[in-house]
Parts: structure tokens; C-alpha cells; sequence
């Protein structure tokens, strides 16, 4: 057992809580309005080298796993949920193709796009609806979190599916994650650019996609902690300040609990994907959790400032909007508690621990 | 990052599930079906001597130096006891030794307490208890507010007072008894003493009936004007004498909320695994409703043992740990009620019939909410932290 990063990934953690100290959620509100982020923002962020964090080094990338996407996807969520996934050029769009289709389509992928601008988008047969007719393909996904996209990369059961072109994005409001646009996504019999089927690496790929949306989700539910405990120990009532009733000091404190519990299984299960470990129950066991504590933190979140909580002048209404958001996503949580329920069922030691060096 | 366990633990736990299968369960199935705490002369209590339990981890006061003391992660030896709390969690506390009060001798008794104290637990010759006594019928959580009191008698002391629920009270050669020297100091004024059985005026011992838990005994008994010398007060005279009160007490319950923790979670393991057994055995494994509650168990008891486990591994990367020490005892506590509860539900009048182990295990793991510190106590604690929550 080891909580720590290590040299290597603390910087790069410490990198991303940077940037999004200084340069997310300051304009959160901007970049909200905007749907966008800054064109300089979306340099800095390729200058760094985290914008092809996965991306293998030999493809001009960071080389890094799931772990590291998590803990960047949190710091980046803590200050701009929606700003995070506009940051990423290929999202989990490149680590389907990555896992179904291996390295060198994964290579290829990456060099068909531009690392500043390109928006790969992924979207879960489990979040659309989805019609094959031989190498033909129709799509209707009510909400995308993007305003365009260079392509498509479709999880259909064991199958990853490319598309190029044939496609159309229609603005909509959407409930959150604005900054990094929202729109209906529309395909009809649009061609397959390529289409690629493998089980085991499509199990892996939903776990990636999971843990992906379910960092962002941690990410912002910890801003919405922190952001409500620092206002409970300033905002006074009956004579002190609100943090110390005893009534709102124990939901703080229920809500860290739940969301370090809810992280421990995003860690655990990413950590399992990089070790080449089975991952799929962990995977949707922490989405589910990630979820189901997201039900509670973004509306106490709210409730603990109270009138000024529903305002737009504090940031944790979109916290609240946005974690709900984020947890409608890869089949949200049925999905998810149903993949981990079927398996679990038929196991005869469901939570046996992993030995180091056994085998 | 990693989160496997090495192969020593992964065999110290296999080990404590051999045991938990052939010793812990049937003798805390025994004990629940007689509602009483295994009695001091059963066999199962002589095996344990036999198999080298009841010991003291204190090595005497001229230690053999061949015998290097084992290098044990607090991380193993909290899955050890999650694996053995899986079994039995009543057993592990009827177990004989030292107990509760052993980690306060070793860090404040002076060495004649210790010879004399935890001697007799390096070969015992028979099976040993000894006892912390803390809680008080008036007071419990609010620990500061005890009033059992220890008055001067010439060097010695004079105690009067009542504990409750005091673990293996009746059977221990001697209790540890938390007593005020000076009412107007609160929690600065308490001192620890060691009492032994047989004292006069200590007595009334009466073993509690418990809804669950009850193979080992909680128990009553009062402090009637009983006479105990100087020496008796933990750390007396040593370098530690100013240090051994409140503290100290409090160290003991800090170090062992993750423990509790884990063994919280090991009682869910056994609920799960009971609820995939039952699922299979009635063919309910196709229903929704039956694979979402066992999902929602095994993710309840997946995030509370990662929360037990981090409090322990930062227990032996020696640093500060209170907060993730109270977070994980709280949520432990809560995720096994709610897992038993959320299982029971799966059995339906089966569960009512009172004969299951999840039922068992309903009754038994309510008091993982209430011992070392209920959770609202750990959650007053991580408040304190977190947003300075006063006194
Ligand atoms: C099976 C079992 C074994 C035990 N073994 C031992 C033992 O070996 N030695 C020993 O010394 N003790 C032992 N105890 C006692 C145990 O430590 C106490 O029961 C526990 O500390 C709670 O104290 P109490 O029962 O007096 O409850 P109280 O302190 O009266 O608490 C009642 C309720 O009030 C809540 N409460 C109290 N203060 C606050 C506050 N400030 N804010 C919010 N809520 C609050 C509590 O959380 C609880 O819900 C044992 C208890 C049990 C059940």
C-alpha cells in the first residue's frame, strides 16, 4: 500500500492546481458566458505538456496513465469543471481508441488533429442513441459538452467507432459545463472512418471514461467543500459564525468524509487500469459513488450559504449544476451500478485485496 | 500510488481466516445463542493460550536480543483484524491479554509497572484479562466530566466512584481506572490507576445483557472507598507521572479508530458475502432490485476499508492522522449498519426469523457506532479542523 504520488506526478498535479488557481477560477464565470476558453489558456496548457497527457511519448505525448488523469481532472475540475474538458483536445475519445484499438491508431489519431484547438468527443453507446447499418452510422445525443468537433469516437458495446465527418452539432443551453460548449449531436448514416472491435479493451475503455468524468466529479465537489466550509467560518448567525452550529459543523464534515471515500475508489480503480488489472467493477463502483455523493454535496453546498448560495455571485450554484450534470454522463448511474451488481453476483470473493508479487 | 498488500500480510491474513473459520465463528455463535459472554474456564480460552495469545507486546524489562520485535505495518495488522472481525467481532475483544490499557503502560508506566503489570502476560499461565475503565454511567462521550474521584490517603489514594460497560471487567487481575485527583482541573485533574482484583471495596460487578456483542462481557461495578498505594497510579513517580491522564486515555482511542474501523468493515465483508450466498442459494441473483443492493453494499464497504486503510498507512508513514482516523471510524460504522440493514431487507421474514448470521450481524455491529468514540464525537473532532468548531 502507498498514498503518495510521487516526485513525478505531484509536479504535475501541482501544475495543474496552478493553473487552475490562477487561470480557471478567476474567469469562471467569463468563461461560462464565453462557452470557451482563452485562446492564450489553451496555449499555455500545449506549452506545459499536459494537453497529450496519455498520449504515448513516442507520439509526441506525456506518456501517462489513468492516475495521472485523475489527479490532473481534479485540480482542473476544482477550478473549471467546464474548463477542464476544453482543455483536453482528445478527451476520453483518444484512451477508447487507445485501449480498443491499441497504439498505433492511437498515434495516428492524435496526428490527423491539432493539440491546441482539436475537440475529439466521445460518446457512450449508453448515452445516445445509436444505429449501425453496415458501414454506415446514425447518432442522436441530446447533449454533447462541446460547441464543435473535429471527430467522433463512438463506444458501442465491444466496438469503437470513428467518424469523420457526416455529423452536425446544434447549440443548446445545457445544464452546466458551458465552457466547454453544449450541444445536441446529430449523425445520420453518416460513414464510418474506421470502426474497431475488441471486448476486453472496450471494458477497459468504459473504465477509463468513467474515471475520467468521475475526477472531474471529485474535482468539483471539493470545490464545492472547501468553498462552503471557508464561507461557514465567516458568515455569522445567532451570535457566531455558522460553521460552528453544531447542525452545519457535522455536514461538513459528512461531506468530507463522502468525498475522500468517493476519491479513494476513483484512485484505487485508476490504479488498477495503469496495473493492467481487471477494473470494471472498480471503475463503476466509483462512478456510481462519485454520483451518488454528488446528489448531496452540490445542494449542501447551496444550502450552507444559504440565499447567497442560489445566487450567481458565488460559484457554488454552478457547482451544483455542474456535478449534476457531469453524473448523467456514461450511463450515469444505473449503468454503472448495473455493471458492477452483475458482476458482483456471480463473484465468490468480491473485495479480495490485489497481492504485490504474487503470481 | 499502489494498492496491493505484500505477501507477508496476504498470508497473516489467511492465517487469521483459518482461525476466524474454525475458532472465532462458532465460538461467537455459541456465545449469542446463550446470551452470555463465554464463561473464564472454556476450552476456547485455554486454546488461545496455547496458540501463543494473551500475550503482552512488551518484551520485559532485559528483552533477549535475539529476539528482534517483528516490524509490523499498522496496515497488516488493521486487515488482520478486518479478516478476523469478518468472523467473530465480539471474539476478538473476549480474547485474554492485556488489552485496551496495554498500550498506556507501555508508553507511560514506569518500569516496576510494567514488570509487575504486564509480566505476567509475557508466558501466561493461564488466560489473563486486564481492563480500561473510562466510561461512567454519567458520563461517557463527555469523558472530561467523569467524577469517580481519587482523594489522598497519606501516599496512597483512596477511589470512589461506578464504571459501566467496561470490557472483561469481572475476569481482569487488574483495572485500569481513569479518576479525577482534582474536580476543578476538568480533564487536566484525571489520573489513571491500576486496581487490583480483589481490593476491598471494589466490587457490584454486574455483567450487562447486550443486543449484540455478547460473547465477551461489558460490565458494571463500583468503587467503594478502595485503598490503593502511591505505585498505583500509572507513570507515579516515573518521567511521565504529569503526562499519564486524560492524554494518555485519549491516545488509546486515537490509534485505535482505524482499527475499529476496519473491523467495522470486515462485518460488512461477512454481511456482503452472506447476501451473494443467500442471492445464489433463492435463485434472486436476476432481479435488479437484488443485484443494486448487493452493489450498493460492496461499494459502501470498498470505500470504507480504502478510508481505514489510509488512516493506517499514515499512522506508518508516521504522520498526523486524527482527521482520517475519525473519518474512517465514522464511516465505517455507519456503511456496516447500513449494509446489515440493507441485507436483512434481502432476507424478508427470513431475516425475521432471528436465525440468520446477517441478523446477528445487525445486532452486533450497532455498537461500532457507539464504542471509542460514538460518530458524532468523530465528527465534532474532524469539525474542529475543519472550521474550528469551539470546544
Ligand atoms: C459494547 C460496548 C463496549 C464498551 N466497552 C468499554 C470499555 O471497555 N471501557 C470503557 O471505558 N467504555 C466502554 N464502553 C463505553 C463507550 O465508550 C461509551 O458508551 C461511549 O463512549 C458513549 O458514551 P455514553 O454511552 O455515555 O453515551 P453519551 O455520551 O451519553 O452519548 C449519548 C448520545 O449523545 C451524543 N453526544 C454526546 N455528546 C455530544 C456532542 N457534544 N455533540 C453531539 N452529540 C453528542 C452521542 O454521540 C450519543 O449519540 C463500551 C460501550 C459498548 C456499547
Amino acid at each position: 500500500m502507498n498514498f503518495e504520488l510521487g516526485d513525478d506526478l505531484e509536479l504535475v498535479v501541482e501544475t495543474a492546481r496552478k493553473l487552475a488557481e490562477s487561470e480557471l477560477t478567476p474567469r469562471l464565470r467569463e468563461s461560462e458566458a464565453s462557452r470557451a476558453v482563452s485562446e492564450d489558456l489553451l496555449g499555455s496548457w500545449e506549452e506545459i505538456g499536459l494537453a497529450g497527457l496519455e498520449v504515448p511519448e513516442a507520439a509526441g505525448g506525456a506518456g501517462l496513465g489513468a492516475v495521472a488523469r485523475v489527479l490532473v481532472n481534479e485540480e482542473l475540475a476544482a477550478g473549471d469543471a467546464g474548463a477542464a474538458l476544453a482543455l483536453d483536445p482528445y478527451g476520453p475519445a483518444f484512451t477508447a481508441i487507445l485501449e480498443v484499438a491499441g497504439e498505433d491508431a492511437a498515434s495516428e489519431f492524435v496526428a490527423s488533429l491539432s493539440r491546441r484547438t482539436a475537440r475529439a468527443l466521445l460518446i457512450m453507446g449508453e448515452d445516445a442513441r445509436v444505429d449501425l447499418v453496415s458501414d454506415q452510422i446514425s447518432i442522436d445525443a441530446p447533449w454533447v459538452a462541446a460547441d464543435r468537433a473535429d471527430v467522433i469516437v463512438v463506444l458501442n458495446g465491444d466496438e469503437a467507432i470513428l467518424l469523420r465527418e457526416g455529423f452536425t452539432l446544434e447549440r443548446v443551453r445545457g445544464a452546466g459545463l458551458r465552457a466547454a460548449g453544449a450541444s445536441h449531436l446529430r449523425a445520420s448514416s453518416a460513414p464510418i472512418a474506421a470502426r474497431w472491435s475488441n471486448s476486453e479493451g472496450a471494458a477497459r475503455a468504459r473504465s477509463r471514461a468513467r474515471l475520467y468524468y468521475a475526477s472531474l466529479l471529485i474535482g468539483v465537489m471539493r470545490a464545492a467543500c472547501e468553498f462552503s466550509a471557508a464561507y461557514s467560518q465567516e458568515r455569522e448567525a445567532f451570535g457566531k459564525p455558522i460553521g460552528h452550529h453544531q447542525a452545519l459543523a457535522f455536514l461538513i464534515a459528512e461531506m468530507r468524509i463522502a468525498v475522500d471515500a468517493a476519491r479513494l475508489l476513483v484512485h484505487e480503480a485508476a490504479w488498477r487500469v495503469d496495473a493492467g488489472l481487471p477494473s470494471a467493477v472498480e471503475a463503476s463502483s466509483a462512478w456510481a459513488e462519485c454520483i451518488d455523493v454528488s446528489r448531496t454535496v452540490g445542494p449542501d453546498a447551496v444550502q450552507i450559504l444559504g440565499g447567497h448560495g442560489f445566487m450567481a455571485d458565488y460559484p457554488v450554484e454552478k457547482f451544483m449544476r455542474e456535478a449534476r450534470a457531469l453524473g448523467l454522463l456514461c450511463g450515469g448511474f444505473d449503468a454503472a451500478i448495473e455493471e458492477a451488481g452483475r458482476e458482483l453476483v456471480n463473484s465468490t470473493h468480491p473485495l479480495s485485496l490485489t497481492t504485490h508479487g504474487a503470481n | 500510488m499502489e494498492f496491493s498488500i505484500d505477501v507477508d500480510v496476504q498470508r497473516r491474513i489467511e492465517e487469521a481466516r483459518e482461525l476466524g473459520a474454525k475458532e472465532f465463528r462458532p465460538a461467537g455463535l455459541e456465545a449469542d445463542r446463550n446470551a452470555a459472554p463465554l464463561p473464564v474456564d472454556h476450552p476456547f480460552f485455554e486454546r488461545c493460550i496455547e496458540r501463543g495469545e494473551g500475550r503482552t507486546r512488551w518484551q520485559g524489562l532485559n528483552p533477549p536480543s535475539a529476539r528482534p520485535a517483528p516490524t509490523r505495518t499498522v496496515v497488516g495488522t488493521l486487515l488482520v483484524m478486518e479478516e478476523l472481525a469478518y468472523w467473530d467481532r465480539g471474539i476478538i475483544n473476549a480474547i485474554p491479554g492485556p488489552g485496551l490499557p496495554e498500550q498506556s503502560v507501555l508508553s507511560m508506566g514506569t518500569d516496576e509497572q510494567k514488570e509487575k503489570y504486564l509480566g505476567p502476560f509475557l508466558e501466561p499461565d493461564r488466560p489473563r484479562w486486564a481492563c480500561f475503565a473510562m466510561t461512567e454511567p454519567g458520563a461517557g462521550s463527555d469523558a472530561a466530566a467523569l467524577t469517580t474521584n481519587a482523594k489522598r490517603d497519606g501516599d496512597g489514594w483512596i477511589l470512589n466512584g461506578a464504571k459501566c460497560f467496561i470490557g472483561s471487567a469481572s475476569r481482569s487481575d487488574w483495572l485500569l481506572v481513569q479518576a479525577t485527583v482534582d474536580p476543578s482541573k476538568g480533564r487536566g485533574g484525571q489520573r489513571a490507576f491500576f486496581v487490583e482484583r480483589g481490593t476491598e471495596g471494589l466490587g457490584g460487578f454486574k455483567i450487562e445483557k447486550k443486543m449484540g456483542l455478547k460473547s465477551y462481557e461489558s460490565t458494571s461495578f463500583t468503587l467503594d472507598n478502595v485503598r490503593v498505594s502511591a505505585a498505583h497510579q500509572l507513570g507515579a513517580g516515573g518521567r511521565n507521572e504529569k503526562k499519564a491522564g486524560f492524554k494518555t486515555a485519549m491516545q488509546t482511542f486515537n490509534a485505535g479508530r482505524p482499527i475499529i474501523a476496519a473491523q467495522a468493515v470486515g462485518m460488512a465483508r461477512s454481511v456482503l458475502d452472506e447476501a451473494i450466498n443467500f442471492a445464489k442459494i433463492h435463485d434472486l441473483t436476476k432481479k435488479d432490485r437484488v443485484r443494486d443492493r448487493i452493489e450498493g453494499i460492496a461499494r459502501r464497504v470498498r470505500k470504507a476499508r480504502m478510508m481505514s486503510v489510509r488512516a493506517a498507512w499514515l499512522a506508518d508513514q508516521q504522520r498526523a492522522n486524527i482527521i482520517e482516523a475519525s473519518m474512517s471510524k465514522a464511516l465505517g460504522a455507519q456503511i456496516a449498519q447500513e449494509s446489515a440493514s440493507f441485507a436483512l431487507e434481502l432476507l424478508g421474514t427470513m431475516g425475521g426469523a432471528g436465525n440468520h448470521i446477517i441478523e446477528k450481524l445487525y445486532r452486533d455491529v450497532k455498537a461500532m457506532d457507539i464504542v471509542e468514540g460514538t460518530g458524532q464525537i468523530q465528527k465534532m473532532l474532524i469539525a474542529r479542523s475543519l472550521v474550528g468548531l469551539p470546544r
